[in-house]
């Protein structure tokens, strides 16, 4: 009974969390990128993959010209729909996943990756805490400069000490 | 930046597709920022390092500006 509890620990602790970003052809038409997502999340499913979360590929200038062979023609992409998919699946099976994608002619590049069950994406929360941060120091300084030295109130405040 | 970026806005997992964040640790040609500018703990420098590489693969980031 032990061993076969070793086994199904073993079993659990053999699928992971993976993360596959991918850039979707620009050619395909804004009305059919939401089929070629659900043939993505199909194919991940198929393999045994529970889908944890996900974006809607959308169409994104890329940063440098890419290259891809297609059906033995050279083309040249500067516009990729960029879209990602967070699953659960069995190591053994991430291999079969990357063959099956490097056949698909409607992807450029994708990158399969581990990663963490928890969202990982943290901008839109942060870029606003920096910014509050900030501004406290900038008051600071401006109230230290608009104070105005008053000599005569000093030299009465002095004097009314030295007395006492 | 004294402090370093990520354990101050708790940041535990340095995401390749936050490019908003990424932008801050590249300069204006495009390279990685070296740590010592960043000011970044070790350990998140390579993670940040590696989300950068990851962000130009899938055309993200640039390799390079010119």
């Amino acid at each position: 009974m032990e061993i076969k509890d070793k086994k199904e620990v073993k079993e659990d602790t053999d699928s992971r969390v993976y993360e596959l970003g991918y850039l979707l052809v620009p050619s395909i038409s804004p009305e059919d990128v939401p089929v070629n997502y659900g043939n993505i999340k199909e194919l991940v499913s198929s393999l045994g993959g529970e889908i944890i979360s996900d974006e809607i590929p959308r169409s994104i200038t890329l940063a440098y010209s890419m290259i891809k062979v297609i059906s033995n023609i050279r083309n040249k992409f500067t516009t990729a729909y960029f879209g990602w998919v967070k699953f659960i699946v069995d190591t053994q099976k991430v291999l079969e996943l990357k063959k099956k994608l490097d056949l698909d002619p409607s992807i450029i590049r994708f990158l399969i990756l581990k990663t963490v069950k928890e969202n990982t994406i943290a901008s839109k929360r942060f870029i606003r805490g920096d910014m509050l941060h900030r501004r406290p120091l900038v008051k600071k300084t401006e109230i230290e400069v608009s104070v105005p030295i008053n000599k005569e109130e000093l030299d009465k405040e002095i004097d009314a000490l030295i007395e006492a | 930046m004294k402090q370093d970026y990520f354990s101050a806005n708790n940041i535990k997992y340095i995401d390749y597709k936050d490019v908003e964040i990424l932008k801050k640790f590249i300069n204006p040609s495009g390279k990685i920022m070296n740590h010592k500018r960043t000011g970044v703990t070790a350990k998140n420098q390579r993670a940040l390092a590696t989300a950068i590489k990851h962000a130009r693969f899938l055309g993200l980031l640039p390799f390079v500006v010119k």
